[in-house]
């Protein structure tokens, strides 16, 4: 072929793959799909980088996905002037990024610590594995990776097609649905409408998530299998005792050098909330770490502006719940005696 | 830096636009070595002083080589040479695997010793970079070639960044003329090259870590004896997996090295086409079998000092071949059952020989160049040698078991579940990603039948233009819906 034949088809392969981009980003614009960032091991370490910030201007919060939805980050950073470093994993214990902020003598930051006794108290590798990937990663994290990472961020933020976590070609031949051969087990897949990811990692659920109960019963169907499938008992005895130790330990060597640890559980409700109560009986599990730690610590139930709040699949507030959550929780660590130095002035609700 | 990356589209953007400006041929140069050491430094860059080290030492030992004639020194030089480029080699890869053997070996005779763990990082591509230095220094020893005049040359020869961290390997004569004369790519050169990178992109993201990697991870991930169909499609997923991954590499080298005007050797020809295993070594990662040939089997004599002498040669050249792509007793065996496929492909073709003598009447395949001996009756394929070619593929999947398994009970529970019935194996993959697997492995071997005497460019230079362009934004196309990016290749652990 001659090199104007290769020419000529380079033109129409570009020509063609401008329109399909084109063609896809338009499509699902139009559907209503919004930019999402793809939460995986370089976001995370490039958050977790940031956890040497003066403590008067930062607070750092590890938990699950709860605070990654409750903590409502642009409500936080406006009314306390403190950068929120949001370091939750989704469906993950929060204890391995824990033991590593404590065995990183340079953090001497505030630490708040979220609760979701399912996993915080549990010892399945499967809840520490994310955390682990992306602790591994952001020690391991090379030069080029940092680039594309910035690259991508680039990239992220203008088109709605490079959603990985939903839109990958992966993702996309899943939607196919083709019915399983027998004996497979399927991980149940959440709706794409359940949640979208800001660069700050904070999560939201979409307009379509909270207009439509059938999606939030989808996602109440999932976390309802989850109880179904989890066949260990919450920990207890020794199993426990060993837990709160290690969380002791961590705790000790963050205040140590100065630093601030606060434990918060966050507001779930109808079913879930019930299951978690006969599951997680507070006074065997959250009054024991307030005890063993001697944090303090902030349980919805406790105040009246949070605890009233309906969890539209019974996990996780709204994104306008959040707000109101957010503006509250701020005066309640106040309360506590945690200072913002260059708070700003907000009526709350 | 890996090329299936962002930091490397704008990297190689860069050095793209460098290369086209009217600098001198010599400012042009130090640009490339620059921007190469940069590719090897995003990853990790204190290991740059190794290859800065290595690069350094062979340069001046290499010219020593040549223009010494005391026998004696000679022999010294090459020593500290070898020495060097092995040792180092040695102590990053090997030295944690030495050790524990040893420790092994020492606690069976009742020694009470147990070392600490040692923590040591592989450099990338130090397997590949100690063999283009170590050819060097050889053919230097033998005069082979002449030194190479400037250290300049020298170090692009070594550092160039297409081949640097996973080949092809490359040879001084293949390269080092290239930087002797300044050279720009043409435009068919700049398209072709676009090309290559295009498919080698979209083997690597789309087939090898989209589709390919999560089966063939689950599968040699289960701790448990497996269901045969998914033992099967975990092992021809990684079969997949491994070719598109490394040839998908060497396709992006060669792309990027036309793309600045640059010809890098070819290093996969169709493997799982070929018939026989010699066929199968002149197609798989050329440039180390040649390598292996050259500097290891005809200098432990190949088969000139009698049969058996050449059936120990094919074997110890195998083992230590499996050796070179990991430190693990597993790539032995992987190693050693290719020498074993060898030694009976090549007691067949004796034992044919013997029966009747065969005249010289097929011309050798055009596209094949390197390798091993080929015994003569495989060189007669004809299309209905496909089944043989199928016998191959399969026999092929059986050593990879080896080579992907982490240690022996996972291979060993591998092989019992592929060829026995396993009650109660696990059933552990979806139905679609059976239908994934089954449909890119059966397309994979058929285009390696239809393609094994020809080469991809051969084919898309007599394809309508409107065809290629077509195939080429589909294959685009998947590239940008997989987002799948910058994932490590394979082969860089080796």
């Amino acid at each position: 072929m001659e090199s104007k034949n290769l020419v000529r088809a380079g033109v129409l392969a570009f020509v063609l793959v401008i329109a399909f981009v084109a063609g896809w980003e338009f499509y699902l614009r139009s559907k209503g799909f919004d930019t999402s960032y793809y939460d995986d091991g370089s976001l995370w370490a490039n958050k977790r980088e940031m956890v040497y910030e003066p403590a008067n201007k930062a607070t750092v919060f590890i938990g699950s996905s709860r605070i990654k939805f409750d903590l409502d980050i642009n409500t936080w950073e406006n009314i306390t002037g403190d950068h929120a470093i949001q370091l939750a994993c989704v469906g993950s214990t929060p204890l391995p990024i824990l033991e590593n902020l404590a065995n990183d003598k340079n953090f001497k930051g505030k630490l708040v610590v979220d609760v979701t006794e399912g996993l915080f108290f549990s010892s399945a590798a499967g809840n520490a594995r994310t955390p682990n990937e992306n602790i591994k990663y952001y020690k391991d994290q090379t030069p080029a990776q940092r680039g594309s990472f910035h690259v991508n961020h680039l990239l992220e933020s203008q088109f709605v097609f490079l959603d990985k976590e939903w839109l990958s070609l992966n993702e996309l031949l899943a939607g196919l649905h083709i019915r399983n051969r027998p004996g497979v087990y399927n991980f149940p897949g959440f709706p794409s409408d359940f949640g979208r990811v800001k660069f700050n990692r904070q999560e939201y659920m979409t307009n379509k998530m909270i207009a439509d109960t059938n999606i939030q019963n989808q996602v109440k169907g999932i976390w309802n299998s989850f109880r179904q499938m989890s066949k260990d008992p919450p920990a207890s005895g020794a199993k426990l005792d060993s837990i709160l130790t290690a969380v002791k330990n961590s705790v000790d060597k963050i205040r140590a050098r100065g630093g601030q640890v606060l434990f918060v559980r966050t507001p779930s409700s109808g079913a879930y909330l019930m299951g978690e109560k006969m599951g997680f009986p507070r006074e065997k599990y959250w009054e024991r770490i307030l005890a063993v730690t001697g944090c303090p610590g902030i349980h919805f139930e406790d105040y009246p502006a949070i605890a009233h709040f309906v969890c539209p699949e019974f996990s996780h507030l709204s994104p306008s719940d959040a707000i109101v959550f957010t503006k509250n929780f701020i005066n309640i660590l106040q309360e506590k005696g945690w200072t913002f130095p260059h708070k700003q002035t907000i009526a709350l609700k | 830096m890996v090329f299936n990356s962002y930091t490397f589209i704008v990297f190689f953007l860069i050095m793209l636009g460098l290369h086209n400006l009217p600098f001198s041929w010599k400012v042009k140069k130090i640009n490339l070595l620059i921007a190469s050491y940069i590719f090897y430094a995003a990853w990790n860059p204190p290991f740059i002083l190794l290859l800065w080290l290595s690069t350094v030492v062979d340069f001046f030992v290499g010219r020593a080589l040549y223009n010494q004639e005391n026998k004696h020194k000679r022999k010294l030089l090459l020593v500290v040479s070898l020495i060097g480029n092995l040792g180092m080699l040695c102590f990053f890869k090997y030295g944690g695997f030495l050790l524990e053997n040893f420790t092994h070996l020492v606690n069976l005779l009742g020694v009470n010793y147990h070392p600490a763990k040692p923590n040591i990082i592989l450099p990338a591509g130090i397997s590949f970079y100690t063999f283009t230095t170590l050819c060097y220094t050889i053919d230097m020893y033998k005069k082979r070639s002449k030194p190479v005049k400037s250290i300049l040359d020298f170090s692009l020869f070594v550092t160039f960044f297409p081949h640097l961290v996973a080949g092809p390997i490359v040879r001084p004569p293949q390269l080092v003329p290239q930087f002797e004369m300044p050279h720009t790519a043409t435009q068919k050169q700049l398209m072709q090259g676009l090309l290559l990178i295009s498919l080698g992109l979209f083997m690597k993201v789309v087939l090898a870590d989209s589709m390919l990697s999560d089966p063939a991870n689950t599968v040699f991930g289960a701790k448990g004896p497996l269901n045969t169909l998914d033992a099967w499609m975990g092992v021809l997923a990684f079969s997949g997996q491994i070719f598109f991954d490394f040839a998908g590499y060497s396709t992006c080298a060669i792309g990027v090295a036309s793309c600045l005007g640059f010809v890098l050797p070819e290093n996969f020809l169709y493997p799982y086409a070929a018939v026989g295993f010699s066929d199968f070594w002149r197609r798989w990662h050329i440039t180390l079998s040649a390598w292996l040939r050259d500097y290891l089997y005809i200098p432990l004599g190949g088969n000139r000092k009698g049969k058996f002498r050449t059936y120990i040669n094919l074997m110890i050249t195998m083992l230590l071949g499996g050796l070179w792509h990991g430190a693990n007793w597993t790539f032995v065996v992987w190693g050693a059952l290719h020498g074993l496929y060898l030694w009976i492909e090549k007691l067949i073709q004796d034992f044919r020989i013997r029966l009747k003598p065969e005249p010289e009447l097929v011309p050798k395949p055009q596209v094949v160049v390197q390798g091993f001996m080929a015994p003569r009756f495989l060189k007669k394929v004809q299309s209905s040698n496909f089944f043989l070619a199928l016998i191959t593929f399969f026999m092929i999947n059986v050593t990879w078991v080896f080579f992907r398994a982490p240690d022996f009970t996972s291979a060993w529970r591998m092989l019992t579940s592929m060829f026995s019935h396993v009650p109660n194996g696990a059933v552990l993959l979806t139905t679609l990603t059976i239908i994934k697997v089954s449909v890119i492995i059966v397309l994979m071997v058929i285009f390696h039948w239809l393609m094994r005497n020809t080469r991809v460019l051969t084919v898309a230079n007599k394809m309508p233009w409107w065809l290629l362009g077509l195939i080429w934004s589909a294959m685009l196309i998947l590239l940008i819906l997989s987002q799948e990016s910058s994932s490590t290749f394979i082969y860089f652990q080796f």
